[in-house]
């Protein structure tokens, strides 16, 4: 129980220990995965197996991950990637090699890059935010959130928002369809009044199409070398199939056509197109072309107010894109590790020592207090008299700190559970000193997740 | 004539034009709800400096150039506004703010200490509201303007494939932008109009005669017929878009040629102010 060492080991009291896209397949990391009514539960199971003081469970599709707070980090990585094998029925063989652990600033800085969205797939993507919010609010419920997960997590949370205000992370495109649907919105001031036109039901064509119908396209009509596909898909997607046979009366009313079919030729002449445009008293009109071989003359792009991308310049946009993500991330970076100093700083000062030093101090303070109040009253007594009166109130207060004292040292005094006894001795028994983390109310947190289930980017 | 409040107009709308071009420079949002307020703010002290003047006057404050600049830019600034806050069309504040601190700045600089005063034969109930729709007219007329060029700026990237910006900033669509000409055409032709009647009849009261083929009177009439052929365009063959947009432009340039003729060669009875 050497001082010296308690503030190493706070610092090294956080670990996490999981898989994630990068270092398992999909084939290991959706055998290890929770669904998120089994998150509370686990969690409980996984305290009473491994006895950490904090734990918290994040499982989306690309990463499972176990946050945890412990004072011997080995013993738990142990533990808990036992605990994992025998809850989730797989061998440990089968994930050991794809299993990381980190503790202390290693955790710090893993738990806020993937706050931060810089761990992710797609760096920038915004849903991870949610999850990790929805994760916290998980743990906060299996009550196995204590003092130091609870303010990891904030800090997690102002760092991912404190990048994404200072960053242009979160901007741009990354998938074709998504510039392909990005790109409508540049012409487009609203989808609610444009019909689509498929041409050609391809993968890429239909989820393009979901997203516009996603971003609230108002008809969306499908035409298919076999009918029977158009009708299938629209369907599915509540379109409009048309016959193949007879699609070009079709084409004046399509602000934007998506080509995927397999031809040998372009589909569409030139002359054709200028008339189409003049029918439609010049409205825009965005044609992307997603086949290969190409569906439309690149040419048809020189026509007033047709605005034609092929796979490859939605490829390139996509590109230059991610491009100005990885500029972003380096920032990103930079602001992360600013924010792992500020918390290292306060889970170090989180010590027991300082504690009671501070509630000696404080009720010594009391004590004068008191008896400086009654100076008038003590002065009219006997020297001897003065000398019991301040020995009494002088015991009183040892016989309370010993109290309070035993109660701290009942833990292991740089263990989790002591750190959080000790904050809660703090805030009963001394003035208020602003070192109480503000406490986030669930309440918020719980509109925070709402929210963000709105801002859903189309990935 | 002390121009108390002219001032800081002028210096919030410079601050404003900063933040406006700051942010179009790097993509981002970060200022331009504060070059709003100043904007807001530098119309307001706008607003003061002209009150004073029109109290001053006994009359809507155009009896000089500077006067009538002054006012042009005010209302073009009102406008502005309008469009960046309520269209959230921060991108026009980029291009539009410059010129208001422009036409300010020269307002400033020329106008005179000595007091004007107008002739007896404009001081009439007619001279505010004729001035005031003409000049409301040519603000739209400006702000249409700016909103083309902005729109050829884009059109050009799309077309060129070189576009990226980022997805979620608060640059308009090309459909929006087109809509809004439209709308600022329309409402800046409303206006003109409504400035033609009001000046016929103005003249009739004063001079007998609704119509007296001066230099600015034709031109005004060439400009009203230009305007009602660029909308008519749109609404019978349907020309929008880029058409629109450069026509504008081409429309707006004509405007401005007239008026600098008519000022400095056949100075009439409007001469010295806009109208």
């Amino acid at each position: 129980m050497a001082g010296a060492s308690a503030d190493l080991l706070m610092e090294n009291a956080l670990f996490i220990l999981g898989v994630n896209h990068r270092t398992a397949p999909v084939a290991v990391r959706e055998r290890l995965a929770y669904a998120e009514t089994e998150v509370a539960s686990a969690l409980q199971r996984l305290k009473q197996a491994t006895g950490i003081a904090e734990a918290a469970l994040l499982s989306t599709c690309n990463r499972v991950e176990v946050i945890g707070v412990t004072a011997d980090p080995d013993r738990a990585e142990a533990q808990v990637s036992a605990f994992l094998a025998a809850d989730r029925a797989v061998e440990r063989a089968a994930f050991t090699d794809a299993l990381y652990h980190f503790n202390g600033r290693d955790a710090v800085r893993h738990l806020f890059r993937v706050g931060a969205s810089l761990d992710s797939m797609v760096v920038g993507e915004p849903q991870i935010l949610g999850q990790l919010k929805l994760a916290y609010a998980q743990a906060a419920e299996a009550a196995t959130v204590g003092l130091i997960l609870h303010r990891a997590f904030h800090k997690a949370f102002q760092v991912a928002k404190r990048v994404r205000k200072a960053t242009l992370i979160g901007h741009g495109s990354v998938s074709v369809s998504s510039v392909a649907v990005s790109l409508a919105g540049q012409i487009f001031d609203t989808l609610g009044d444009k019909t689509a036109m498929l041409m050609g039901a391809g993968k890429m064509a239909e989820l393009t199409a979901r997203h516009l119908k996603a971003l609230g396209i108002e008809s969306l009509l499908i035409t298919s070398r076999t009918f029977d596909r158009a009708v299938a898909l629209a369907r599915e997607l509540g379109g409009t199939a048309v016959p193949f046979e007879n699609y070009k009366p079709y084409l004046r009313i399509a602000d934007i056509l998506i080509g995927s079919l397999s031809v040998t030729k372009p589909m569409l002449a030139h002359h054709d197109v200028e008339a189409i445009i003049r029918d439609r008293k010049y409205r825009p009109m965005f044609m992307i072309d997603l086949g290969v071989p190409r569906n439309f003359d690149e040419r048809l792009n020189e026509i007033e107010n047709v605005y034609l991308y092929d796979i490859d310049d939605l490829d390139a946009v996509a590109q230059k894109s991610l491009g100005h993500r990885e500029r972003e991330a380096e920032k990103a970076e930079e602001i992360v590790i600013e924010e792992i100093d500020a918390f290292l700083k306060w889970l170090a000062e989180l010590e027991i020592v300082p504690t009671i030093k501070d509630i000696r101090v404080s009720m010594e303070r009391l004590r004068d207090l008191e008896l400086t109040r009654h100076r008038a009253w003590l002065a009219t007594l006997e020297p001897a008299e003065r000398e019991r009166i301040e020995m009494l109130t002088r015991g009183l207060v040892n016989k309370l700190l010993h109290r309070v004292m035993a109660g701290l040292r009942h833990h292991d005094r740089s263990s989790p559970e002591a750190i959080n006894t000790a904050e809660v001795a703090r805030r009963l028994l001394l003035e208020s000193n602003g070192t109480t983390p503000d406490a986030m109310d669930l309440d918020d947190l719980h509109e925070d997740l709402i929210e963000d289930s709105g801002e859903d980017d189309p990935i | 004539m002390i121009t108390l409040f002219l001032l800081p107009a002028l210096a919030c709308y410079a601050a404003s034009s900063a933040g406006f071009i700051a942010d179009r420079a790097r993509g981002r949002t970060r200022w331009t709800g504060s070059a709003a307020v100043a904007l807001g703010a530098g119309a307001v002290f706008h607003a003061l400096d002209l009150v004073a003047r029109g109290i001053q006057a006994g009359n809507i404050p155009v009896a000089s150039f500077a006067e009538s600049l002054s006012f042009l830019a005010w209302l073009i600034a009102l406008i502005a506004l309008v469009l960046i806050v309520r269209l959230r069309m921060a991108i026009i504040g980029a291009v539009i703010l410059p010129i208001v601190t422009l036409a300010s700045l020269v307002a400033l600089m020329t106008m005179q200490t000595a007091r004007l005063v107008l002739p007896d034969s404009l001081r009439s109930v007619w001279l505010p509201i004729h001035v005031t729709l003409a000049f409301l007219g040519y603000s739209m007329f400006v702000l249409a303007t700016a909103v083309s060029l902005v729109y050829l700026v884009y059109e050009s990237k799309l077309k060129a494939k070189r576009t990226m910006r980022p997805a979620n900033s608060d640059v308009p669509s090309l459909e929006k932008l087109d809509r809004i000409n439209y709308r600022l055409l329309g409402w800046g032709f409303l206006m003109l109009s409504l400035a033609i009647i009001s000046g016929a009849i103005w003249a009739d009261a004063t001079w007998g005669h609704f119509w007296n083929w001066e230099p600015v009177e034709s031109w005004s009439l060439v400009i009203w017929i230009l305007y009602a052929a660029l909308l008519e365009s749109r609404l019978t063959v349907g020309w929008r878009g880029r058409r629109a947009a450069a026509l504008t432009i081409v429309v707006f340039t004509v405007l401005v040629g007239s008026y600098v003729g008519m000022n400095f060669a056949f100075p009439g009875k409007h001469g010295g102010s806009f109208g």
